[in-house]
């Protein structure tokens, strides 16, 4: 009780202007809103939802943007990145690309993921051999992402109900199409193992 | 209230973990060291002392976020239970497809990752000219307060439901009624008739009935294929998602519809409801959600409108319009354009937080509109959503953007529960 005491009176000395949490990181305020999905400061802990902490600023407002003009349909996605869009894109990119990246507490097969290490030879030429992305080729870092996520992408992509019709993509979708879904599985694993 | 022995100032301050006010008086073995005014539970030394009352979505994350935003504030988080029970959800444990455990939570994220002081109490007024809440024992007071009490049910406007009791359950606030609605969906005969009856707007969780008629409905189709569902609904029509929701039913032949049926009267001995128009609906389980309002500590507290029933705010502080200082998010609040929700009231937690932190730190609150996002599970396995999108236009907050997802399916139950884990952690964790 006396230790209490003296943390009491010396927290009584604290200037009543000092704020020395995130109320004076930039960005912090327009970004709070993702975290209902997105987790603590962009830290996932669900599946079915990328991790958006130590993700590029460029690759960040790559998506809003795509999701916002309904190039990349999501009901979801597709209000909140106006909103973005309307609070100011650079400081919600700027805020996550700065956040520390945690690992994901989702648990991995870990035969998935050796299987997923063979199969990922031919993401590599694009994402790198570490899964890093490559924003020279407008790749984003797979390295980390929650395996639900991967998955539901890769999915999307094989459907074609990811940006469809973008020329740029054309090639990966023709190889996801030639991949079966436990394959799949398997890369998303892989991926979702590395950066750990 | 009589002056308090230090005996019972202590035994009556043990639910406070250590609330500042209290060192002083320790610390000397005898009487507190200041003047303190009687009954005062724990005087206010630092004139930085932020009350929340209520630790549903709203107030819950609302107190995280003071603290988050700004550690020098005090904050005294009042909660009579010792448990958070996630309402969204809990539609589920009536179908029995998840447990009540598994929307149960507790305060020590709040307490020990962020130092909120939970105090399980209730308040039992509010007196915004002194700045104090009163309890059973004394008051406390704040410099700002923020009042997140959820709903109330208007039981008297319905004939026969009060002497009903537990017979006839809600089941709208997530907890034991829940529990024992789906017990008694259980014990139901086979060929037994169970009837939803849904309040007219506004009251919690737009959808939320639509998606208990889906749970009940999926239930019956699964186990007690001979049994039928009939949904009285005061309203006009399905008043959210009406289409997905009418799409969803054709699974359901077992489900009828009666829109413009407010029921009136519960006659519990004889298993009966009756609408406004005289129509008797026989039921062997009822299912009725009361029409609703403001919880009582904020009608009492005159934060409500000339309509006696839920509290307007400023739209960027979420400070109501009646009180000064006393800020109000969550189901209770009316006038912006959101629905009464899980995740709006998660966002007016963050929002009001941020302006009373900046607003304690002399500097104007930043302008932020909230979110919204509704998953319904419509069976066991399928969810469809409603999503609202907002800025804020002249110091009120307006739409942007209203999409639903396209259809009902697993991917967006993915989805759904990724949502729930990711937003109890941010109330809570």
């Amino acid at each position: 009780m006396q230790a209490f005491v003296l943390v009491a009176a010396l927290a009584a000395l604290v200037p009543a202007t000092a704020a020395a949490g995130p109320v004076d990181t930039p960005g912090f305020t327009k970004a709070f809103s993702c975290s209902a999905c997105h987790g603590s400061a962009g830290a996932a802990r669900a599946d079915a939802v990328p991790i958006l902490a130590g993700m590029p600023a460029w690759y960040l407002k790559k998506a809003i943007d795509d999701y916002a003009s309904g190039r990349r349909p999501s009901p979801e996605m597709e209000p909140f990145s106006k909103m973005v869009t309307t609070l100011g894109v650079d400081d919600v990119a700027a805020y996550f690309a700065t956040q520390k990246r945690e690992a994901s507490p989702i648990k991995l097969d870990r035969a998935a993921i050796a299987s997923g290490r063979t199969a990922a030879t031919q993401c590599a030429g694009c994402h790198g051999q570490d899964g890093r992305g490559d924003q020279a080729k407008g790749t984003p870092p797979l390295a980390g992402q929650p395996a639900g996520y991967l998955l539901n992408q890769m999915k999307l992509f094989k459907a074609d109900k990811r940006s469809p019709g973008d020329a740029n993509l054309t090639a990966l979708k023709a190889l996801m199409k030639g991949v079966d879904d436990p394959t799949l599985a398997n890369l998303a694993a892989y991926y979702a193992s590395l950066g750990r | 209230m009589a002056r308090m022995t230090r005996r019972e100032f202590l035994k009556a301050s043990s639910a406070v973990v250590a609330l500042s006010g209290l060192a002083g008086c320790a610390s000397t073995g005898g009487a507190p060291t200041t003047t303190s005014t009687p009954g005062d539970l724990a005087p206010n030394r630092s004139g930085r002392r932020v009350i929340v009352i209520g630790g549903g979505w709203g107030g819950a994350t609302a107190a995280k976020y003071v603290r988050m935003q700004d550690p020098a504030i005090e904050v005294v988080l009042l909660e009579p239970n010792d448990k958070f029970i996630s309402c969204p959800f809990s539609n589920l444990v009536v179908s029995g497809v998840r447990s009540i455990e598994s929307l149960t939570f507790g305060y020590d994220g709040l307490r020990k990752q962020h130092g909120v002081k939970i105090m399980r109490e209730s308040a039992t007024a509010i007196e915004p000219d002194a700045h104090r809440v009163r309890l059973a024992r004394g008051f406390l007071t704040y410099d700002r307060l923020i009042v997140a009490p959820g709903i109330d049910f208007q039981t008297e406007q319905i004939e026969g439901l009060a002497a009903a009791g537990d017979r006839v359950l809600h089941a709208w606030k997530a907890g034991p009624q829940t529990v024992a609605l789906a017990q008694q969906l259980k014990e139901m005969p086979d060929d037994g008739v169970f009837v939803l009856s849904v309040p007219p707007a506004a009251y919690r969780c737009p959808p939320g009935p639509y998606e208990r008629a889906c749970q009940v409905a999926w239930y019956l189709k699964t186990r007690k294929p001979r049994a039928k569902l009939i949904v009285l609904d005061a309203n006009q029509n399905v008043i959210s998602k009406p289409a997905l929701f009418r799409a969803a039913w054709q699974a359901y032949p077992n489900l009828e519809y009666r829109a413009s049926n407010k029921v009136v009267k519960v006659d519990a001995a004889a298993r009966e409801l009756t609408t406004e128009f005289g129509d008797k609906v026989r039921y062997d389980v009822a299912n009725v959600i009361p029409p609703q309002r403001a919880a009582a500590i904020a009608v009492q507290a005159d934060l409500v409108g000339v309509d006696k029933r839920w509290c307007e705010v400023n739209h960027v502080t979420y400070e109501s319009v009646k009180a000064k200082d006393v800020h109000v998010v969550g189901d209770s609040t009316i006038g912006i354009p959101v629905p009464k929700s899980g995740t709006v009231a998660n966002s007016m937690g963050k929002i009001a937080a941020t302006a009373v932190v900046n607003l304690l730190n002399g500097r104007p609150a930043p302008e932020m509109p909230p979110i919204n996002t509704c998953y319904s599970w419509v069976s066991d396995t399928e969810v469809m959503a409603v999503i609202n999108a907002y800025r804020i236009d002249s110091g009120k907050v307006v739409q942007i953007e209203q999409k639903l997802t396209p259809g009902q399916s697993a991917l967006y139950a993915h989805h759904a529960e990724a949502w729930a884990t990711s937003i109890w952690a941010d109330i809570l964790a």
